[in-house]
């Protein structure tokens, strides 16, 4: 397979499968208008990406597996509120799963089961490693986070993957608030120009 | 305060990845986003870094979970669309802010589609004269309203969006009680932008309920905001889908969530 096919073949909508974002932009109009058959599809295509994301921060597979229904559950309820203006369907559906997951674990009852799970907060990297598991969008996301300083991927996968606030990331690597948001910020643009979003 | 601007600006980053917690910081952050075009397009940006990263990790639940949301899904009611009119306070200080907002071209198209076929009925030169003065207001309101391009919101991008894409339709029909609606139709991303003219004032209490009426089910599109010299600012609907057309109606305030009257306007959508 050459370099050329892979990039055909990739589907993020980060990067350019364009015509599978928009696919899934229609899926959720519809879906905001009450079409069933849209919304299996659109969970056909999105419960993957909800559900890693949530696992990948709560980790306990039945917590996960219930915050995940409970956001397909949203997507399905408020889709006319999607506003396409803000970024594509598939931005605004993992974008509610990975909030859902920070309100699950900082909500207290919730945050000490996790604190025990987790109380080994493994090297990030190694995390990340152990989560980006071979396939294209893997190795694209992987091989960006790779192309980060050590801190700037620290930060942000602590961030997103761990969902530990920016604060909380600044107590585990013990640096100061302002060095961690210039990070994950600095990180996010070097990310973004590497994955190729617009 | 241009430090305390820009440490707010750099938190762009932790706030895409819902790393800032609930409190202060996030209210000041996201009442800067609102004011800051730049935070916005840059927090859109990390957001589908985001979304990525949540793809690359992609991983499938046990299969029966698909049942019992599907079956949730059967029983759960849909909210309907939020009511955006674009009315702002602001407005009523008698400026209109999504001016600055419309490509050059179209707005002047617009606006002038709006007001003439506002009087479309009748080609008095009278009329026309008032057309003329009208469309004039609304240039020196356009040219006061400048000033305040730095300040629209987030939101407006939407309109302009619309407004600028490369292959709207525009649309006009006259309301069966007077008045004429006219429409840029943006078919490719399902959405619109709805100004109308002249229609008649209506008593207190009451207001213009927008509807996209599909074959199988209507929906409302929001409320018709307040007119100012009879031309209503530009409203938006999303979500349009084939077969829908564009009501109207006089509801109760606030807004049905069905339509209580026969529409004053069914106008078919292209898309």
């Amino acid at each position: 397979m050459n370099p050329n096919d892979s990039d055909a073949a990739r589907f993020t909508p980060a990067t350019a499968d364009r015509r599978g974002e928009r696919d899934l932009d229609d899926l959720l109009v519809h879906v905001a208008r009450g079409d069933q058959v849209a919304f299996e599809a659109l969970y056909d295509r999105m419960v993957g990406p909800v559900y890693g994301v949530i696992r990948r921060v709560l980790r306990d597979p039945s917590q996960s597996e219930e915050v995940a229904q409970e956001v397909l559950l949203e997507v399905w309820r408020t889709a006319a509120r999607f506003d396409p203006a803000m970024g594509g369907a598939a931005t605004w559906v993992t974008t509610i799963a990975h909030r859902r997951a920070i309100d699950r674990i900082r909500s207290t009852t919730a945050a000490a089961d996790r604190e025990q799970k987790s109380a080994d907060v493994r090297p990030p990297h190694d995390e990340v490693a152990e989560a980006v598991e071979a396939s294209l969008d893997r190795e694209r996301v992987r091989r960006c986070l790779d192309g980060l300083t050590e801190m700037q991927r620290e930060s942000i996968t602590l961030a997103y993957y761990g969902g530990h606030s920016y604060r909380q990331v600044a107590e585990l690597l013990s640096v100061t608030l302002a060095a961690i948001k210039t990070r994950i910020r600095d990180g996010l643009i070097r990310m973004r120009d590497c994955l190729g979003v617009s | 305060m241009r430090l305390l601007r820009q440490d707010l600006h750099t938190l762009t980053g932790a706030y895409a990845l819902d790393a800032l917690e609930e409190g202060g910081e996030l209210t000041r952050f996201n009442r800067h986003l609102s004011r800051c075009q730049s935070c916005a397009s840059e927090v859109r940006g990390f957001r589908e870094v985001a979304t990525a990263m949540a793809f690359a990790v992609a991983t499938e639940p046990p299969p029966e979970m698909r049942d019992r949301v599907m079956a949730a899904v059967a029983r759960t009611r849909q909210l309907p669309p939020e009511v955006r009119t674009h009315a702002r306070p602001r407005r009523t200080r008698g400026t209109a802010p999504w001016l600055p907002w419309l490509s050059g071209a179209v707005a002047t198209a617009a606006i002038a589609v709006a007001v003439f076929f506002g009087f479309a009925n009748s080609h008095t030169q009278e009329q026309l004269n008032a057309a003329r003065a009208r469309n004039q207001a609304l240039a020196a309101s356009q040219a006061r309203v400048e000033a305040e391009l730095s300040q629209a919101r987030a939101h407006d991008q939407a309109l302009a969006k619309i407004l600028g894409a490369p292959h709207v339709t525009l649309l006009s029909r006259a309301t069966t009680k007077g008045g004429v609606a006219v429409v840029v139709l943006d078919s490719a991303k399902r959405q619109l932008v709805v100004a109308t003219s002249g229609l008649p004032a209506l008593p207190p209490g009451k207001v213009y309920q927008l509807w996209l009426i599909g074959p199988v089910k209507i929906v409302s599109a929001g409320l018709l905001p307040a007119a100012e010299n009879g031309v209503t600012p530009p409203a938006v609907a999303t979500g349009i889908v084939k077969g829908d057309k564009l009501g109207l109606t006089v509801e109760p305030a606030p807004g049905s969530t069905q339509p209580t009257t026969t529409p004053i306007l069914a106008l078919p959508l292209p898309v």
